[in-house]
């Protein structure tokens, strides 16, 4: 047990050493770092501002006001911001990368698990002002809706940040475990993940019966922040399921989590580099 | 020195036309878009899911209302459509090409081309943009027209002006992105400049949302600026928002951004190749 939490926070300790370095490599252009911050910021708060700037035109969305949205909205957005930073080594473009020019081949040479140089191989620094952006928007949200807060509804928001880190993180370890197979186009998988989260920004009920159910009991996506919200807004949920279903965030997100590093350990097996 | 350059000949020893090089320049532009089937068969799919989710999100504001600011439920369905449509022909979501050929020093070789290096880079992205329109943006119209409807132009006017606006929306898009990739002659790292861009591009030409929807005073902001002219404009003409006289007013919009953006470019591009030569290329 005792050797255990060492080699746990050894790992911890390395981690944080893989992200210093970038962090260094990435501050050095300081004018750089600082504009490019601010274009992916600029990114996600023209998005939600051309939202925000038409809903007054036309009262609401689907029933629901600009503060309820915001709930969804900052909910999928920081947990998908953070979860890139935590996850982003496993996105699909980046480790692609690494295994077409045969970095990842050194990756498995080196005396550090792969997992904590996959975790740490792409921190991007610039994402960090992404985070400001999404928890004021979620602020927003909380601030803005006829509820009444109390502590088991924080806990419960903070569950579907755990899960929503763990369901998205789950998508980018699948993607990047694709490019095992098929260094190209693994672009399918964007669909599920960037596609994934602006589908889980909006209230699901605007969407077609097969596209919500797809993405409900086949993808389970909806348990992770929609069925909370609706809960905690006083909502009945879909297809008559219970209030339970609400609460079912921080079991289903690391679920996902659990099988998409057991296809990642299959894809390990299947990986003999590109000969590079 | 002295010696006035010769003439391009072709096989045959015919004299070219000063058009034929940017021709071929552009029908290779074109053909090279056809390389990679597959990624384009991916990129159509993504579109179409992210023009699903976009029709929901529209039509769900638009509820039960007829006409919303000149637009029919209908109509904001083409405008998605031909937003999603348009993403790549009129490379709405950022272009960096040029800022790599500069980064990497390649622009120096292109200084040789007989050919001047903006004319050349326009008839390239032209032959780019007709590729991607035709491998992504017929494909996506098709869908969006089977799937839900589309509203058409209306008459042979219509068709006229829809053509004519595309095509100033594809110059003043063209020379917006190539002023944003000149900044590579000033910084090492221009990328993050072009996010910059590329972001202010998204929500100015009405790519998030038709600017007809946006508050008063943002939509009189905005026409202070080239970027309706880049789609806006395309999807107002195409369905009937502007019509007859003041569509062609449109266009003499488009077509006056289309000349000052001319101007400033080739202004920013003159600049930076002398910056270019100063620091040795």
């Amino acid at each position: 047990m005792a050797s255990a939490l060492r080699s746990a926070a050894h790992y911890l300790q390395l981690y944080g050493r893989l992200l210093g370095a970038q962090v260094r490599s990435q501050a050095t252009y300081r004018g750089a770092l600082v504009l490019d911050a601010l274009g992916t910021l600029l990114i996600t708060a023209a998005e939600f501002g051309a939202l925000a700037l038409v809903l007054p035109r036309f009262g609401g969305l689907g029933g629901w006001t600009l503060g309820e949205i915001c709930l969804l909205y900052g909910l999928a957005e920081l947990s998908f911001v953070l979860m890139d930073l935590l996850f982003g080594g496993f996105d699909a473009p980046n480790l692609s990368a690494h295994v077409r020019v045969g970095s990842f081949s050194t990756f498995l040479l080196r005396p550090v698990p792969l997992v904590v140089q996959v975790f740490g191989s792409d921190f991007a620094l610039r994402r960090v002002a992404r985070i400001g952006l999404a928890a004021a928007i979620f602020a927003y949200g909380v601030t803005h809706t006829a509820h009444a807060w109390t502590l088991g509804d924080a806990a419960l928001l903070a569950g579907c940040v755990l899960g929503l880190i763990c369901f998205f993180g789950g998508l980018f370890v699948v993607g990047g475990t694709l490019t095992f197979w098929t260094v190209d186009s693994v672009e399918a998988m964007n669909v599920l993940t960037y596609g994934g989260r602006t589908l889980i920004s909006y209230p699901m009920g605007i969407y077609g019966e097969w596209l919500r159910k797809t993405f409900t009991y086949l993808i389970p996506a909806a348990f992770l922040s929609y069925f909370p919200v609706l809960h905690l807004l006083g909502r009945p949920l879909p297809d008559g399921l219970p209030p339970a279903a609400a609460f079912l965030s921080p079991l289903v997100g690391p679920a996902v989590l659990a099988l998409a590093f057991a296809f990642w350990r299959v894809g390990l097996r299947r990986y003999q580099g590109t000969g590079t | 020195m002295t010696n006035a350059p010769a003439p391009a000949r072709v096989r045959g020893g015919a004299l070219l036309s000063p058009l034929a090089l940017p021709w071929a320049v552009a029908r290779l532009g074109f053909r090279r878009q056809f390389a990679y089937p597959q990624a384009a068969l991916w990129g159509l799919i993504t579109n179409t899911f992210f023009g699903v989710l976009r029709v929901a999100v529209l039509l769900a504001l638009f509820g039960t209302r007829p006409q919303v600011a000149g637009y029919t439920a209908q109509d904001a369905i083409t405008y998605t459509g031909l937003t999603q449509a348009f993403i790549m022909a009129l490379s709405l979501f950022g272009w960096t090409d040029f800022m790599r050929t500069v980064h990497r020093g390649e622009v120096a070789a292109d200084l040789l081309r007989p050919l001047n290096l903006l004319g050349f880079w326009a008839a390239q992205d032209a032959g780019r943009a007709a590729g991607q329109f035709v491998l992504r943006g017929l494909p996506m119209l098709l869908l969006f027209e089977v799937l839900w409807g589309l509203v058409w132009p209306a008459g042979a006017l219509g068709w006229l002006q829809t053509t004519l606006s595309v095509l100033l929306a594809w110059a003043c898009g063209f020379l917006f992105r190539f002023l944003v990739n000149c900044a590579a002659f000033w910084s090492p790292d221009a990328a993050g400049f072009g996010r910059f861009g590329w972001a202010v591009l998204g929500l100015g030409c009405g790519f998030l949302m038709p600017l007809a929807f946006f508050p008063d005073g943002v939509q009189a902001w905005l026409s202070w600026t080239p970027f309706p002219a880049m789609l806006n404009t395309v999807v107002e003409v195409w369905v009937g928002v502007q019509r007859g006289a003041a569509a062609w007013a449109a266009l003499g919009v488009q077509a006056a951004w289309a000349l000052g953006l001319l101007a400033v470019t080739a202004l920013t591009l003159h600049r930076g190749l002398r910056r270019l030569e100063v620091a040795g290329g």
